[in-house]
């Protein structure tokens, strides 16, 4: 019997999780969710660059490059967070039924596959939007020439503004895990992420929100900001996106696909 | 025969699972596959067979009871246990933007399998399916035959010793059907084989056991030949070649046989129907003595139903009709031996 035969070979334990990442990578990256994001994101950094730079050419009007540039990166936050919430809410959800027993009746674990669907979210949406963030760091020097602008500043603003991401896509990612249906998941996870920022706003100052830390990009833009500060908010919020996958995670593998 | 628990493939016990509080797919169902074996899993829409399979590999988990495949408990995380199986869903679905090789990668690297081992063996399943003209093609512009050949290669990439196939010849034409029970048979001769069909008359040609379940109930489980048994033929029909005035002859001889039901001649076809207790071959003996007294040339005999969906349909209708006593059932002492 062939069962009592040994393979003559090792099985490489890392590879269904590299082969889950490879496959989820490519297809965000040619889904049409994350093409409009990107479109959306290049053509408002393009319009507003070009207001600005037009409004200095033509009436002399000096824009201060820290909020120009923080004006951007919260727009990539606050108006491409329903986007990234489509991209993310799918991720698994969507895929429930034929398509995934395909690939969950091989040699994967559902640790396995959540991570590699987890982790080639984050460096799709993470990685685009270091790039465009880099772009538009790289323009505004480039146009504005600004010297108030800090480089460690920019860093700081863009790891920031990376790390609610993070939140954003790992709570995507666990609602696709744990909910049968992707509207409802889309739209809980909306509702949820919307209600815990508008929430946490009303806080004292003390506390940490999302619409603070945005609020605090000029000055970081500049180089004011307080590095302990800003590593306790990035540490805090990798923290909470490991807690959120932690759930979904054990969920996940608990659930009937 | 297994003696050790652990030699068996697939051992299922009080195996149970309801979903959401509301449907009770399956019921109390105890299981065991002898390595070798080819069942046939046998059951109407809604009985429960791809429930039963989704349990087998992992991918749901049961409500009660557990499943052991290969003597180890299957969970959704025991994915070493899952690369001894090849599963092909009913209908399965394909990535549109991926070629037979890109796809049979991926589902090799799912499997853990490394390079140098993966890209020989796809290589040689892409030959063996006859997808070799079409290899770099997409799949989305495959036929129903080339997505069920796609399939058949995509669940022995891993080398399995378990295959698990739902409705393997689903929606294929007559001689890609032809090909796949073939396959299923020299198949059988290395491996297990849990075939799942509508078709009964596939499950009659390739498998050697069966399973039958009824409402989420496990109704039979042994060999297809004692399933057939249980349904001995009583209806029958003969072609004949000779002169019509003899063949209406033979008729009326025949029709004077007692323990005939009814005797129907249409030119050169005759149709005999036994009665409920008759000996067939003896009362069939007499029917051909008399077409041979009249020098009618037998060309053809052929029994009338297949014999597994009748055994099959007559259970169903059996344990549909006991109703409520079936749950309050002794334990069947055969069923437990076996």
């Amino acid at each position: 019997m062939d069962s009592s035969t040994a393979k003559p070979y090792q099985v490489n334990r890392f590879l269904p999780y590299w082969a889950v990442f490879q496959a989820d990578l490519h297809e965000t990256l040619h889904s049409w969710v994350y093409r409009v994001w990107v479109l959306l994101s290049v053509l408002a950094a393009l319009g507003c660059l070009l207001y600005r730079f037009g409004a200095y050419r033509m009436a002399g009007v000096l824009p201060a490059a820290p909020e120009l540039m923080s004006d951007l990166l919260r727009w990539t936050v606050l108006g491409s967070v329903t986007l990234i919430i489509i991209l993310t809410g799918g991720s698994i959800s969507s895929e429930r039924g034929t398509m995934a027993d395909s690939v969950l009746s091989r040699g994967i674990s559902r640790h396995q596959y959540f991570l590699g669907k987890w982790h080639a979210r984050l460096a799709a949406i993470l990685g685009t939007f270091f790039v465009l963030g880099a772009l538009v760091v790289l323009a505004c020097f480039m146009m504005l020439h600004d010297q108030s602008v800090s480089v460690h500043g920019s860093l700081a603003a863009l790891g920031t503004v990376a790390a609610l991401l993070t939140i954003v896509i790992t709570a995507g990612v666990t609602i696709s895990a744990i909910s049968n249906s992707t509207v409802l998941g889309i739209a809980v996870l909306w509702l949820v992420l919307y209600g815990v920022g508008f929430l946490l706003s009303l806080l004292p100052a003390d506390y940490p929100s999302p619409d603070r830390a945005l609020r605090t990009l000029p000055n970081m833009l500049r180089g004011l900001y307080d590095g302990p500060t800003v590593l306790r908010l990035i540490v805090g919020s990798v923290f909470t996106a490991v807690l959120i996958a932690g759930i979904g995670l054990f969920s996940f593998s608990r659930r009937d696909v | 025969m297994a003696e050790n628990p652990s030699d068996l493939v697939v051992e299922t016990y009080k195996l149970t699972k309801i979903y959401q509080n509301r449907q009770i797919a399956l019921n109390d169902v105890t299981l065991r596959i002898e390595p070798g074996r080819v069942l046939g899993l046998l059951g109407p829409n809604g009985a429960g067979k791809t429930t039963l399979l989704r349990l087998v590999l992992g991918l749901h988990r049961p409500t009660a009871g557990w499943v052991k495949v290969f003597g180890q408990i299957m969970t959704p995380n025991t994915a070493a246990l899952r690369c001894r199986i090849g599963y092909i869903p009913t209908n399965p679905q394909f990535p549109s933007g991926m070629t037979p090789i890109s796809y049979l990668d991926h589902i090799a690297r799912l499997f853990g399998l490394p390079g140098d081992v993966r890209k020989p063996r796809l290589a040689s399943l892409i030959r063996a399916v006859d997808l070799l003209n079409v290899s770099g093609d997409r799949i989305s512009g495959f036929s129903n035959g080339m997505t069920a050949r796609l399939a058949v290669a995509t669940s022995l990439i891993n080398e399995p010793d378990l295959l698990i196939w739902d409705e393997p010849t689903h929606g294929l034409d007559p001689n890609a059907r032809r090909g796949m029970l073939e396959l299923i048979k020299t198949l059988s001769e290395r491996k297990t084989l849990i075939v799942c069909s509508h078709n009964l008359s596939d499950i009659d040609e390739v498998c050697d056991y069966a399973a039958v379940l009824s409402r989420g109930h496990l109704i039979y489980c042994g060999p297809l030949r004692d399933l057939k048994g249980r349904m001995r033929c009583t209806h029958y029909v003969l072609e004949l070649d000779g002169d019509p005035k003899a063949l209406t002859k033979a008729v009326q001889t025949i029709k004077g046989i007692a323990e005939l039901k009814s005797v129907q001649a249409d030119q050169h076809r005759l149709e005999v129907v036994l009665g409920e207790e008759a000996n067939n071959s003896g009362v069939l003996a007499n029917v051909f003595m008399t077409l041979s007294d009249n020098k009618l040339t037998l060309l053809h005999i052929r029994s009338v139903g297949q014999q597994t969906e009748q055994a099959f349909l007559d259970l169903v209708e059996k344990e549909e009709s006991r109703g409520f006593a079936r749950a309050y059932k002794q334990p069947d002492p055969k069923r437990e031996a076996a």
